[in-house]
């Protein structure tokens, strides 16, 4: 095979070093999107950390392909190395690191010095002595990424079984300067700023969320008007009339829920009572995803007065002093149900979400 | 989101895949269309050194000549080389792949057959889209799709395939009677350890290495990944190897053993085409 020796200036490490950095701050900023889209429900934050991750991935691998290509066009330069010295740095297996300083001799260009790691059979590990003769082989254009060739060709065996080198002048460069703790802690870096400058976009949502999660269940509001008393709390709310008010008034009823939940806890309703002048919304828990919730738009509030006259008058109870309506969604379906309380007994009956009855439960029966 | 969107996007991914992919045969563009195969000799076999690794395989010298320009070439089978190379012996030939124009950047593989047409990913991102849609199908209407869907198409094949397959297990039996005996020693036995990273424990892998000499006199080197049964303390055992004359590479220790084992091959074989239309019938009947 036609060889070709060579050596080209050794490469510059700041792309590289750059290159780390980016990939860090990607990695971290993808992971730290996911998290903290997990925990803030923004399902296009976790879409867009894990498209962003992957976008970079196929950058990375489009970008390296010219690279890749060339290296794969140019068959790897081989020469004749000369082992300075050599260190087994550690390993539990069969086949173990070993850093190796050699002076490397190609044909047409000065001999220099280089150390890198590879893996070495322990077997095998008697064939490599100070001032033993390798071949080695690197990519044209990366002289320092050397590697031996444990097989040459049997051409190549006996150049090296008949050389003589002499050292080159050290120190040894190394292969991967960025190797060890300096390339860790460039993209450990990026990662930390990648994730903090997530956090830090996301500040408000995760932190008021946070605030809304601890501090709801013991802060409520309550506000007085002259016909009715509004107390609202996390877990709560109730609506309280004055004297000669009566929520079977025309849109009393609407208007009140309306004024107790508003935006996303009109979807977190799990029961309403409402009795002549006391209206009670019980809300889940925030962040949790119960069943039963009710839809507090979708329930018929202009038919309540007519589902309470008919309680009242169809049902049998005789001198009906106080009425209560309760809408819940309990058993998977809404389900409304107007009870009707006289002197000495109750009736009730019970409607679908429309208001429309279904079920009558008189008295006696 | 409702997940038939993901169902879509699944679809729509993988089938775009596939259509990518079978373009590019259409096209002559695969890679494995634009390998170049050429047929390789091994000049040399070095005696495996005991204790060393299997990983790489047997050392050999190769060498071959690209059929575009004529040129020979003398390799070895240094790192990353395709198919490891287990059985060698002087004058055998080997197959030597490489992409058009890169005879340096060149594989190895044990079959001289020809290369397809490059259609295995694109035909695993079909199954893949199939997949999907049964699993829809599973989903919405019930386990019955499930069990029709996946072991359907699979009981069919099973089928089709079911007579040739018993036919190759029947040729290979023949093939043991007609092997002859040679002697054959354990010249070394290689050793790879392992660390599992997650719990720390060792484990050790034992391939013995046999020389014979054929009745015609190849000297051949093998790993032995079977039929010793104390690999560790083997090496310098003698042995009876039973090879196939016309291609040594097919060795055996334990003629009987082989045998038993291709019947009760051929036996899974059946049951399992068995059990895969057993549970496809039993879709069908739930449907």
């Amino acid at each position: 095979m036609t060889i070709a020796t060579s050596a080209a200036p050794p490469p510059t490490h700041n792309r590289s070093v750059a290159r780390g950095f980016l990939t860090g701050g990607v990695m971290g900023a993808s992971l730290a999107a996911i998290v903290v889209g997990i925990v803030i429900e923004n399902e296009p934050l976790i879409a867009g950390g894990a498209f962003l991750l992957a976008v970079y991935v196929l950058i990375r691998y489009l970008a390296g392909m010219p690279r890749r290509a060339r290296e794969a066009a140019i068959p790897p330069y081989l020469a004749l190395a000369m082992i300075e010295s050599l260190e087994a740095v550690g390993g539990e297996t069969s086949d173990i690191p070993v850093k190796f300083d050699l002076t490397v001799a190609p044909d047409d260009a000065p001999a220099y010095r280089v150390e890198f790691t590879q893996d070495i059979n322990l077997a095998d590990l008697t064939d490599y002595r100070p001032r033993g003769i390798l071949v080695v082989q690197y990519p044209p254009d990366r002289p320092l990424k050397v590697r031996i060739v444990k097989r040459p060709t049997p051409d190549w065996e006996e150049r090296a079984a008949s050389a003589h080198l002499d050292s080159a002048p050290g120190p040894a460069l190394a292969s991967d300067p960025l190797e060890g703790c300096g390339a860790t802690l460039v993209g450990f870096l990026g990662l930390l700023l990648g994730a903090a400058l997530v956090v830090l976009l996301f500040r408000a949502d995760l932190f008021d969320r946070d605030d809304t999660d601890t501090a709801r269940p013991s802060v409520s509001s309550s506000s007085t008007s002259s016909s009715s008393t509004t107390t609202v709390s996390s877990a709560s709310g109730t609506v309280a009339l004055g004297p000669g008010q009566s929520f079977l008034d025309q849109g009393r009823l609407g208007s009140s829920v309306a004024v107790l939940a508003k935006g996303e806890d009109k979807h977190r309703a799990l029961t309403v009572v409402v009795q002549e002048r006391l209206l009670t919304v019980v809300l889940a828990p925030t962040g949790t995803q119960a069943a039963s919730r009710l839809d507090l738009d979708s329930l018929p509030y202009d038919r309540v007065p007519a589902l309470v006259k008919e309680a009242t008058t169809t049902l049998g109870v005789g001198s009906p002093r106080t009425w209560q309506l309760t809408a819940d969604r309990l058993t998977g379906r809404v389900a409304l149900r107007v009870s009707v309380t006289g002197s000495e007994d109750t009736a009730y009956l019970e409607a679908d979400e429309q208001g429309k009855v279904v079920r009558r439960v008189s008295v006696g029966g | 989101m409702d997940w038939h969107m993901y169902q879509a996007l699944w679809c729509g991914v993988f089938g775009a895949w596939a259509l990518v992919g079978y373009g590019r045969s259409l096209a002559g563009m695969t890679r494995a269309q634009r390998t170049v195969r050429a047929t390789g000799r091994i000049e040399r076999v070095d005696e495996p050194r005991h204790g060393s690794s299997p990983s790489d395989g047997i050392a050999v010298v190769v060498s071959f000549q690209d059929p575009a320009t004529g040129q020979e070439f003398t390799v070895t089978n240094e790192g990353e080389r395709g198919e490891r190379i287990s059985v060698a012996w002087t004058g055998r030939e080997i197959g030597v792949h490489y992409p058009r124009g890169r005879p340096h950047a060149f594989r190895f593989a044990n079959d001289l057959s020809e290369g397809g047409r490059g259609l295995g990913w694109p035909t695993f991102a079909v199954f893949l889209v199939y997949a999907g849609l049964v699993a829809v199908a599973a989903i919405d209407r019930g386990w019955p799709w499930a069990l029709l869907g996946f072991c359907g198409p699979w009981a069919l094949s099973g089928l089709y395939h079911l007579p040739g397959n018993i036919r190759d297990r029947n040729r290979r039996i023949d093939q043991l009677a007609a092997m002859a005996a040679v002697p054959g020693r354990v010249v070394a036995v290689l050793k790879s350890v392992t660390v599992d990273s997650n719990d720390g424990h060792t484990l050790t892998n034992l391939m013995p290495v046999v020389t014979f000499t054929t009745l015609d006199g190849r000297e051949v080197t093998a790993y032995c990944e079977s039929g010793i049964p104390d690999p560790a303390g083997s090496r310098g055992l003698d042995l009876t190897i039973h090879y196939a004359p016309d291609d040594p590479a097919l060795f055996v220790l334990d003629v009987e053993a082989e045998r038993r084992s291709w019947k009760r091959d051929m036996a899974i074989n059946v049951v399992g085409v068995l059990v895969v239309v057993a549970a496809a019938v039993v879709g069908v009947v739930a449907l």
